[in-house]
């Protein structure tokens, strides 16, 4: 899936969260930046968006797909770069938050096999990818961040086609559920970099969670569910608040 | 707010030190080495890998398994002990360019393979490629990055509180100006290794400096001015050329040039990557273009009509004329395409010459009896009647 340059546009904190291990001689002015960021990054009301023509499938089983994440430390410079280690935490940790939450909801659920054959047909490795170029549309669209499309005449209205139904076929499936996290932390530097600017009234951005989920309808191949979230705080790599994060994230599933 | 001036000082000239240590002693990367989960370069590879695994499934990618074994062959050929950690991906798309992943993919456009005569301008290339991985000049290139920018903020940082914005500012393009400048010190020591590599497997190091000069005129003469994707960041190709040149010469031997495989596998995708040329609508790059590859005399059948559709489309003073002489040359080698009919007839019926127009179109049709347009161009016979 393609990063959407278009998510930076939620970034519902003006400024910073801080690495969880702050050493203590700076800690009052952690302590203020805490303040502003708990007051900013309260999730925003009303993310998720339905397809009002869905109906609710009681006990309906989900294919979890290979949640894209990626987990990256803020240089100082403002560099996102990449952690290899973190991220293969993260993603086990997602892994098992998302099959936690989907059945906290009532849902079965069943994984993608990542690196079974069908994962490589052609067919199922473009809806994959469309899914990524449809997720940032409406990432775009129905978020306020490009201009609504107007023949959509203010429905929630996105669909992968009828090519979703192989994956239907293939795992048994009512539901396909796409997952995208990128969570990023600042380097100690970055820390003090923050601080420094803060003290003199200046803002730096600090490391950001953010996400995006969507919910197709195996069936028609329509997206009848999508959410998105970002917030400076949350750790991806720690079990516990990597369930946390797919809570806020999966929240009102329509099941 | 507390004045923080004095306090700070030393602390940001601490900062900026150890902000500004350099990319540090890397070493060549060992055939076969994968970097430790831990580290700064496991984060680019794991960027790369899937990056990689998308380019597999895009539609993009060449999918010619003689050519793609002819590709691989020569990879492993200049750099055998690496064989195993390369894998190449043939993209089609216009234009001078080929690229290498930190995680060892290395991306060939269609449009270096059009522009290279033979074998050994091709290895040359690809070893310059190579190198780039050998050397983890990625790696190199993203930790000078980092140091640089981290310098930057703390600068920017310090400056703005004392208020020398400016000072800041300047500072700034000074040190992205060194981080090209690292870039360019890379490129000559890929050129460097990748005609070591190639005249080690046998190829003529001659061949190196024609590629860079050939190159030099196709940016000389377009349109913007603007060199290839490919040099944006790198030094001036004729110095390379004339580097290569004086290198190639004081390691003497013939080497062979390798121009039969070349073209055989090549001249087929000739036709489709020369199109994808021309809708970039450089015209006057295009006309080097073509002009080089009618030099090297293969497909002559393609490359006239794709220099008839240049004068066609850039429709200027005289380019009728010219149009009209290409794809009659187009069509005396028996190669043309069935379309340089119909674009002969569009021009003929431009220049207001109906009968040799109409008499164009009817070739067409002969030609290609089941054409799309089959429709439209039986109302342009009509019209013209």
């Amino acid at each position: 899936m393609p990063v959407p340059p278009a998510l930076k546009a939620f970034a519902l904190t003006p400024s910073t969260a801080l690495r969880k291990r702050i050493p203590s001689a700076r800690r009052w002015a952690v302590g203020l930046l805490f303040g502003l960021v708990l007051s900013a990054c309260a999730q925003h009301p009303g993310t998720v968006r339905l397809d009002p023509s869905a109906q609710p499938m009681p006990g309906a089983k989900v294919l979890i797909m290979q949640p894209d994440v990626e987990v990256s430390e803020l240089t100082v410079g403002g560099l996102l770069e990449p952690n290899a280690a973190w991220t293969a935490a993260a993603e086990s940790n997602i892994d098992q938050a998302l099959e936690r939450v989907l059945a906290a909801q009532g849902a079965r659920w069943v994984h993608l096999n990542p690196r079974g054959k069908l994962i490589r047909t052609p067919a199922v490795s473009q809806l994959v990818k469309l899914h990524g170029v449809v997720g940032a549309s409406i990432l775009i669209h129905d978020y306020g961040v490009g201009a609504p499309l107007l023949n959509k005449d203010g429905r929630f209205d996105w669909t992968l086609g009828k090519d979703a139904a192989i994956l239907g076929k293939a795992y048994k499936a009512d539901y396909a559920l796409f997952v995208y996290f990128r969570d990023s932390f600042s380097s100690d530097a970055r820390v003090a970099l923050n601080v420094l600017t803060a003290l003199v009234g200046a803002g730096v951005r600090g490391g950001q969670q953010v996400g995006f989920a969507s919910l197709v309808d195996l069936r028609s191949g329509k997206i009848v569910w999508f959410n998105v979230m970002a917030r400076g705080t949350g750790d991806l790599r720690e079990a516990e608040a990597a369930v946390d994060a797919s809570q806020v994230l999966l929240a009102e599933l329509p099941f | 707010m507390v004045d923080l001036r004095p306090r700070l000082a030393p602390l940001l000239i601490g900062l900026l030190l150890t902000g500004c240590a350099a990319s540090g002693n890397v070493q060549d990367i060992q055939p076969g080495e994968r970097p430790d989960l831990e580290t700064d370069e496991a984060g680019l590879w794991m960027k790369m890998d899937r990056a990689e695994a998308d380019m597999r499934s895009s539609g993009k990618v060449v999918r010619d398994s003689q050519l793609q074994a002819y590709l691989e062959g020569i990879v492993c050929e200049l750099a055998p002990d690496y064989c195993q950690d390369i894998r190449v991906y043939l993209v089609r798309n216009p234009g001078f360019n080929a690229s290498m992943s930190p995680n060892g993919a290395m991306v060939v456009w269609t449009g270096l393979l059009l522009r290279c005569e033979n074998e050994a301008q091709l290895a040359f290339v690809l070893g310059h490629e190579l190198a780039h991985y050998i050397q983890r000049h990625s790696l190199k290139r993203w930790r000078d990055l980092r140091a640089t920018t981290s310098g930057m903020a703390f600068f920017q940082f310090a400056t703005a509180i004392t208020g020398f914005g400016l000072v800041g500012d300047l500072a700034t393009l000074g040190a992205l100006g060194g981080v090209m400048a690292f870039s360019r010190d890379h490129e000559r020591e890929a050129d460097r290794i990748g005609l070591r590599l190639a005249q080690g497997a046998g190829y003529s190091g001659a061949e190196a400096a024609k590629i860079w000069d050939y190159l030099q005129r196709e940016k000389d003469a377009a349109d913007d001015g603007d060199g290839f994707i490919f040099f944006a960041s790198h030094p001036p190709s004729d110095e390379r050329r004339d580097t290569l040149a004086e290198l190639a010469t004081a390691t003497a031997g013939e080497g062979r040039r390798g121009a039969e495989a070349f073209r055989r596998l090549t001249a087929g995708h000739r036709l489709a990557w020369l199109r994808d040329e021309l809708r970039l609508r450089d015209y006057a790059r295009m006309e080097v273009l073509t002009a080089h590859l009618l030099e090297a005399g293969d497909a002559p059948g393609a490359v006239h009509f794709l220099r008839g559709e240049l004068h066609r489309l850039r429709g200027e003073e005289g380019d009728d004329g010219k149009a009209v002489a290409a794809y009659y040359a187009a069509l005396k080698t028996r190669q043309a395409p069935a379309e340089t009919y119909r674009s002969l007839g569009l021009v003929l019926w431009s220049m207001e010459k109906p009968r040799e127009a109409q008499s164009a179109f009817r070739h067409y049709l002969r030609r290609r009896p089941k054409a799309d347009d089959r429709a439209m161009v039986e109302d342009y016979i009509n019209q013209l009647n």
